[in-house]
């Protein structure tokens, strides 16, 4: 096998070993935040790895050392992610200079891995991913006098680390409150069990059972920063410690990695914003992550109560709380506040989306104003999402309807896209000023009727403009009609009395959307 | 062996809900699964029938529970059956019910492969089905190696699709599987589901029963083509006016169809289910075309 080869046999052998441990891993995870995302993390940079040797047009090994350590820095996400990317570096920097890999080179290699995690973490923990990969390290150099073969080593370091992770219980308190072992250690295990596996050709054993720990792992405290902020500086004669010293005072859990022409940074902050300052005023800013860690917590609490697992998410934009209300009971998992004269950033929606347990994202803007801004987010998404162009609450809630969370996003899309065709909609506001629209002349401080977007009533009773949009979507054959009153809006009894009247075979649904600006909000379908 | 009607045995469970089986086929028996009201145990339709049960349920301030036969049961009715050389007996898939094992538990007891155990991986009245194209099969003479292409061959192709009211019935018995995330109360959301490969699984969900019913009618248009082997059969847990519905869409959409079964949910699969559950099933059987 060439060296390329073999890497990749590696890389794929780890990648595969966490990503069957990945949600167990993510559920462990109460250190030094529990934001609930070691495994998924770990998992994102393994799979950065693989990517990159996958392409690789590297042409020797020191290009392919290069290339690997590279990716796994350009990759890493989260805390534990840029120390796994500094373990990747520092292992094949060492496995790079050996004529052949032997238990010497293996020691020398864990050793080297183990010293760049340290430097990487300003202030190291022990009972974390550092003491594991320093464990490892020290049994591999107690065992090369015996000069084991390499499988043979490979496992004893597996078994050992077994022994090693389960001791970070006990070296660190907040692991030990929660009755679990640390997330990133278990995930470093995972990765040498996996590439144990790939050298001696075996198959991967049985994952270790996710079961087993306390419920109050669930309730740990919150970081008391909300932001988890990650970018990549690219530049010229990059000072690490200098941009160290400034961030420090920002928050916690800094991280601070790299060289020169590229550094990956990693702060827990209440103040994203002067985080990037400080980056920008000193190279280029790329891979921007800022995640709501309070959120993160939050669903993590959700997924081990409902252990629930989806291919799919969705994050509707929606303003109202009965509205709100029906989105997740359709199963909506994130509901971004927002919708008319309050629409959503670009940045809150990729941070929602980011923050799905899913794979995959659905994105409802749900109003006409916010479908660029959700389609820029599923742009600078690092999953993918598909958007849905919902121009209305009610289109929303016709697309969530046929939502399947067990199927992929493009499908789920497709489907949705469906819906919304086959369902018209309309509206009741009040007029902000005086206008003439499509020859219909409308009164500030009126009602104001719309259907699908063409104006059809204006006037001082809101029963009779919301009787003239009702009566214009019902015009075509429809078998539901869904009412959803806004926040102040009259009293729809009579309205619907009469239409049960009219429309005997017509289903009415009337509920309390309770969203600002648009006293009804109506659908057919 | 040559089997016929006259030497072979079905025997199917109470969750077929084809309680006049004995008296259509001599040759056929049903083995009741049990339903409890609190501390009272009722053998499914032999001394709770669905009309009962349904009343019964309306007023009930704690929902039943039920369980499967025990294999005694069945190694009564196999026993009963002595005079038949071979027995096919037909069982609610076994991911829904433990019926299938306590039955395998006394056809191993009864030995010699004398009895012939078939997960049927489906429930109701697509139990029944699949004993009536065996029966079909019987009555003019058949084999085993027939009789197990037919299973196969059911258990890939049968159809099957029902909407309940509520979601909260299927949960609480926990037969449920992925459909769970299918749940929607505000809206009138209505779940389409099937069984595949012995478990509930969502086909998609729509608002309201008038959407349900055009949601049937696509996939069982969509599925079959009009022809007298098609088969059809229809069940209803105390909503007659649905199944009514349901008979009018197939006599419409395929009126070569035969409607070989309509029946209501006894009290064990309308325990699960829950009242206002409407479904339907079919298969193209080619029995005659031999």
């Amino acid at each position: 096998m060439s060296d390329l080869e073999q890497a990749r046999a590696l890389a794929h052998g780890a990648l595969a070993s966490l990503e069957r441990s990945r949600q167990r891993i993510d559920d462990l995870n109460v250190y030094p935040v529990p934001d609930g995302d070691t495994g998924t993390n770990l998992a994102l940079t393994a799979r950065a790895v693989v990517e990159a040797l996958e392409t690789t047009r590297a042409e020797d090994r020191a290009a392919l050392v290069r290339e690997v350590s590279r990716a796994a820095l350009m990759g890493a996400r989260g805390n534990s992610g840029v120390i796994l990317s500094q373990i990747v570096r520092g292992a094949a920097e060492a496995l790079g200079n050996a004529e052949e890999v032997d238990a010497a080179t293996i020691a020398q290699a864990l050793r080297a891995a183990s010293d760049a995690a340290y430097r990487a973490v300003r202030r190291p923990v022990e009972g974390t991913m550092l003491t594991v990969v320093r464990a490892l390290a020290e049994e591999a150099e107690a065992r090369v006098s015996a000069a084991p073969p390499v499988p043979e080593l490979l496992t004893a370091l597996v078994s050992h680390g077994e022994e090693a992770v389960a001791r970070t219980q006990e070296q660190l308190d907040v692991l030990r409150e929660a009755g679990v072992v640390d997330a990133g250690g278990a995930g470093l295990l995972e990765i040498v069990r996996g590439i144990a596996a790939a050298v001696s050709g075996e198959e991967l054993p049985e994952a270790p059972p996710s079961a087993g720990f306390a419920v109050e792992a669930i309730h740990q405290e919150l970081s008391r920063y909300r932001y988890c902020t990650v970018f990549v500086l690219e530049g010229d004669e990059l000072d690490a410690t200098a941009l160290e010293a400034e961030l420090e005072p920002l928050g916690d859990s800094l991280l601070v990695v790299g060289d020169r022409s590229a550094l990956k940074v990693h702060v827990h902050t209440d103040d994203p914003g002067a985080a990037l300052s400080a980056g920008a005023a000193r190279g280029v800013l790329e891979g921007i992550e800022i995640a709501n860690m309070h959120r993160q917590t939050e669903q993590r609490e959700e997924r081990l109560l409902h252990a629930a697992e989806n291919a799919t998410d969705v994050v509707a934009v929606v303003a109202g709380a009965g509205n709100r209300t029906i989105f997740e009971s359709l199963g909506a998992a994130r509901v971004v506040e927002g919708g008319q004269s309050m629409n959503p950033s670009t940045a809150e929606l990729v941070a929602a989306v980011e923050a799905l347990a899913a794979p995959e994202a659905i994105l409802l803007p749900n109003n006409s104003n916010v479908i660029l801004a959700a389609e820029q987010a599923a742009r600078a998404a690092e999953k993918p999402v598909e958007v849905v162009p919902t121009d209305s609450i009610p289109a929303g809630i016709a697309a969530m309807v046929v939502f399947d969370g067990a199927r992929p996003a493009a499908e789920n899309a497709a489907a949705m896209r469906e819906a919304i065709e086959a369902v018209a909609t309309g509206e009741v506001t009040i007029a902000s000023r005086d206008a003439v629209l499509n020859g219909l002349a409308v009164r500030k401080g009126n009602y104001f009727g719309l259907a699908g977007g063409d104006p059809v009533a204006e006037g001082r009773s809101f029963e009779e403009v919301a009787r003239a949009v009702v009566e214009r979507l019902l015009a075509e054959p429809r078998e539901v009609l869904t009412l959803l009153r806004g926040a102040d809006a009259p009293e729809l009894g009579p309205l619907v009395a009469e239409l049960a009247a009219q429309h005997p075979e017509l289903e009415v649904d009337v509920q309390d959307g309770g969203q600002p600006h648009y006293p009804l909000l109506v659908s057919a379908e | 062996m040559q089997l016929t009607a006259a030497n072979t045995a079905v025997v199917v469970d109470s969750t077929a809900d084809f309680p006049e089986a004995p008296e259509r086929f001599p040759n056929w028996r049903v083995v009741p699964l049990y339903v409890r009201f609190g501390d009272e145990s009722y053998r499914d339709y032999v001394e709770l029938g669905p009309e009962e049960f349904y009343a019964r349920l309306r007023t009930a301030t704690e929902l039943p529970t039920t369980s499967q036969p025990t294999p005694q049961d069945f190694l009564s009715a196999y026993e009963e059956l002595g005079g038949f050389e071979r027995i096919y007996s037909l069982h609610i898939a076994s991911r829904l019910s433990g019926t299938f094992g306590s039955a395998r538990l006394a056809a191993e007891e009864i030995g010699g492969g004398r009895v012939r155990m078939v997960d049927t991986e489906t429930a109701s009245a697509a139990i029944t089905m699949l004993g009536l194209a065996i029966q079909r099969r019987l009555e003019v003479g058949t084999t085993d190696d027939e009789l197990d292409k037919l299973i196969d061959r059911y258990k890939q192709e049968h159809g099957l699709l029902f909407t309940v009211d509520t979601l909260e019935f299927l949960a609480r018995g926990g037969r449920i599987g992925r459909a769970r995330a299918m749940a929607g109360q505000l809206l009138n959301i209505k779940p389409i589901l099937t069984i595949t490969e012995g478990e509930v699984v969502p086909v998609k969900r729509v608002r309201g029963n008038r959407k349900a019913m055009q949601e049937f009618v696509r996939d069982f248009t969509g599925a079959t083509t009009d022809g007298p082997d098609l088969k059809v059969g229809i069940a209803h847990a105390d909503a007659p006016e649905r199944a009514e519905a349901l008979r009018k869409m197939v006599r419409a959409e395929r009126p070569q169809a035969e409607i070989e079964v309509v029946t209501t949910l006894g009290a064990v699969v309308g325990t699960h289910a829950g009242p206002g559950t409407v479904g339907f099933f079919w298969f193209l059987d080619d029995a005659g075309d031999r």
